[in-house]
């Protein structure tokens, strides 16, 4: 086998010229393949990686309608509380999400949004002092850094809001807040401006005072028990909510939202890999045709058809192999272009990406490649099997 | 028609059903008339003339009979081809009536937005500045006004530039070895060629003649068979995502884009293969 390979290896290389754009062409080819591997299941995983990071695998809403477009929950302080009672269950975090904006500006609009201090947020504390660290006489406040620049917020600054919450917003008093933290929202997009209070001074803000109404429970389930079971215990005791856990919410947004970029990859993925099977086929089609009386005169002097036939395996072999390696960086770094193409999308949060890699993808891409490269191999290797030796022979002394 | 978006009173409104609750009943006959998607009758087997009962509280109190006047097919919208289209279409007072609850604040006098139409398009830009100005707290906008959506086009036509950015360049190296064999192919005919009194620019002609006849060959293969194949594309995707809208179509201008990119480049690959060959001496070409 080792001499095979040596004798495709020198015919490859007695035409480095033509070698080398064969290779060239598979580094093209598989880059893009490459490329459409790690999008087809990019997003789907970051997004799973998203809401894991988030420290919540359980999700409990009014209706079935996505997160923050239907009703909101009502008696949200006992429903957390009935939640939270749960052995299945380790935190419960009640959220709402409303508008607000800067009363020195109506036209900066901000989200708000009001969540229990005392819970483990959902956020990630850049600067400053989290909302369960501040006074209780305080409105505390904590900002993105969109916010605090376009606001020109620093921590210890004062801020005066107003909610957006209804016909009667033009009715509510300002609300003054103080800026305590910079903080990193998950789901906020590259022009997202966002801040996060107490849920008793998201009512005030909106002139709520009396309102007891969460737009969805954050649960996090104890490890023992997993979200799986969490999410059977609480749909058992409040079957008029709908609970989801991060898996079906994945799983959901997968089937639908995220379908587009799957589709597209897979039509990319397979047009990818003909081009790249029309490739090697032609040039070795051709490379075979040029040199059939050389094959004629190995098989003349006693090189048995297996052995001509695995030789020409062989050099497809050694192109695709070579492009394939080759391309994975290059595609590496075509992802991150076309990643930071698409990572401009409205209201894609910054730390989603399109093309994520799993050593998954890789195997994928090998088993791809190697189909790619038997494929193309099967017409040059009809040619060279079937090759009448006397008469090629023949032919070559004549011409 | 352009039309303004102001966001203070409707005309006409719709519901999303999927924000709430919605039960098939029996009912009287003065129940208001409502029209719902195609998606949402399909899926709950509603059918003209059933009464449903509207609710915005999840458990469906306070809700309101309507009945099913008419099933109607979503304006295609791009931003929400992945989604079901669960809609029903309201009276704005029944509409209203329903996301109130009787007390002050409750909603009930509260709209989305508010479609102008002017008597003279043109003026969109102009008449949206003066309301706003007049109206403070409202925001007015021409329909042409760059928003989200059009942005998100122009980010997924952005990638798919990128994409054929790299495609055309495996094309390229493809067609450069392809047209690097074929010339190697016939060096002793090119030798004879030149043996026998023929020029190299003339040797160099009839190559980029044949370079260019084989890619005029290929473009226009590739368009006819983008065109057989346009149809099957927006087939499946409009059977995948349950959809009107059309995903592929080819155009005057994009089949000219084709072919000025390809004929460029398939000139420009056998003049390369052709230009290093006839570089080789007489003697080398015949192989002496």
């Amino acid at each position: 086998m080792r001499s095979i390979f040596r004798v495709a290896w020198l015919s490859s290389v007695r035409q480095p010229g033509r070698t080398g754009l064969g290779i060239l062409g598979v580094v093209a080819v598989g880059a893009l393949l490459f490329d459409m591997l790690l999008l087809s299941r990019g997003l789907v995983l970051s997004f799973r990686d998203l809401l894991d990071r988030i420290g919540f695998d359980v999700r409990v809403l009014a209706t079935d309608a996505t997160p923050l477009t239907g009703p909101p929950l009502e008696r949200a302080t006992a429903t957390a509380a009935a939640i939270a009672a749960l052995p299945e269950v380790e935190a419960v975090l009640p959220i709402r999400v409303r508008d607000a904006e800067l009363a020195a500006d109506r036209t900066a609009r901000l989200q708000f949004i009001g969540a229990d201090p005392q819970a483990k947020p959902m956020w990630t504390l850049v600067d400053g002092r989290d909302l369960v660290d501040a006074r209780a006489t305080d409105a505390p406040l904590l900002v993105n850094r969109n916010l605090a620049a376009s606001a020109r917020l620093s921590i210890g600054s004062t801020l005066l809001l107003r909610g957006v919450c209804g016909e009667d917003r033009d009715a509510t008093p300002p609300v003054t807040f103080l800026v305590t933290g910079i903080a990193e929202f998950p789901f906020d997009d590259r022009s997202a401006t966002t801040a996060a209070g107490r849920l008793g001074d998201l009512r005030r803000l909106c002139g709520d005072r009396d309102e007891d109404r969460a737009d969805m429970l954050l649960v996090r389930s104890s490890p023992r028990a997993g979200s799986d079971a969490a999410a059977e215990r609480i749909r058992a005791l409040l079957p008029e909510l709908h609970t989801v856990t991060n898996d079906e919410i994945v799983l959901r947004f997968s089937h639908v939202e995220f379908s587009y970029f799957e589709q597209i990859s897979f039509v990319l993925a397979t047009v990818t890999l003909f081009f790249g099977f029309l490739l090697i086929t032609v040039l070795l089609t051709v490379s075979v045709n040029q040199r059939l009386g050389e094959i004629a005169a190995l098989r003349a002097i006693g090189l048995s058809r297996l052995r001509v036939m695995v030789g020409v395996l062989c050099e497809s072999v050694l192109v695709v192999g070579a492009g394939g390696v080759l391309a994975i960086p290059v595609g590496g770094v075509l992802s991150l272009w076309l990643d930071g193409i698409l990572r401009a999308l409205p209201g894609i949060p910054l730390s989603v990406s399109f093309f994520v890699f799993e050593p998954h993808t890789l195997v994928t891409y090998a088993w791809l490649l190697a189909v790619a490269a038997m494929g193309a191999a099967i017409y040059p290797m009809r040619i060279v099997g079937a090759l009448p030796i006397a008469a090629t022979l023949r032919r070559e002394v004549v011409s | 028609m352009r039309t303004l978006c102001l966001k203070l009173v409707p005309l006409v409104a719709f519901l999303i059903a999927v924000g709430c609750t919605l039960a098939v009943q029996a009912a009287p006959d003065d129940a208001p008339s409502l029209l719902i998607s195609r998606q949402l009758a399909t899926t709950r087997q509603l059918r003209i003339g059933d009464l449903v009962r509207l609710s915005r509280d999840p458990a469906a109190a306070r809700g309101r009979l309507f009945r099913v006047d008419g099933i109607y097919e979503p304006t295609p919208d791009p931003m929400r081809f992945a989604q079901q289209r669960f809609e029903a279409r309201l009276h704005l007072p029944d509409l209203l009536a329903l996301s109130g609850d009787g007390s002050p604040g409750d909603g009930a006098d509260t709209i989305d937005a508010i479609n102008v139409a002017l008597a003279d398009p043109r003026g969109a830009a102009r008449f949206a500045r003066d309301l706003s100005g007049r109206v403070p707290g409202a925001i007015a906008q021409a329909i042409d006004t760059p928003d989200a959506r059009t942005s998100t086009f122009v980010v997924i036509e952005r990638f798919h530039f990128a994409i054929a950015i790299v495609s055309v360049t495996g094309s390229a190296v493809f067609l450069l070895a392809l047209m690097v064999m074929l010339v190697d192919e016939r060096r002793e005919t090119v030798g004879i060629l030149r043996l026998i009194g023929f020029a190299e620019h003339r040797i160099l002609l009839q190559v980029v003649v044949e370079g260019a006849i084989i890619t005029i060959a290929g473009a226009v293969f590739g368009l006819l068979f983008a065109v057989m194949t346009e149809s099957a594309f927006n087939r499946f995707f409009e059977w995948r995502y349950d959809t009107p809208l059309v995903f592929v179509r080819i155009t005057a201008g994009v089949a000219a884009q084709s072919m000025l990119l390809a004929l460029p480049l398939g000139i420009a690959a056998s003049l390369i293969a052709s230009w290093t060959f006839l570089r080789r001496g007489l003697m080398a070409l015949v192989r002496r």
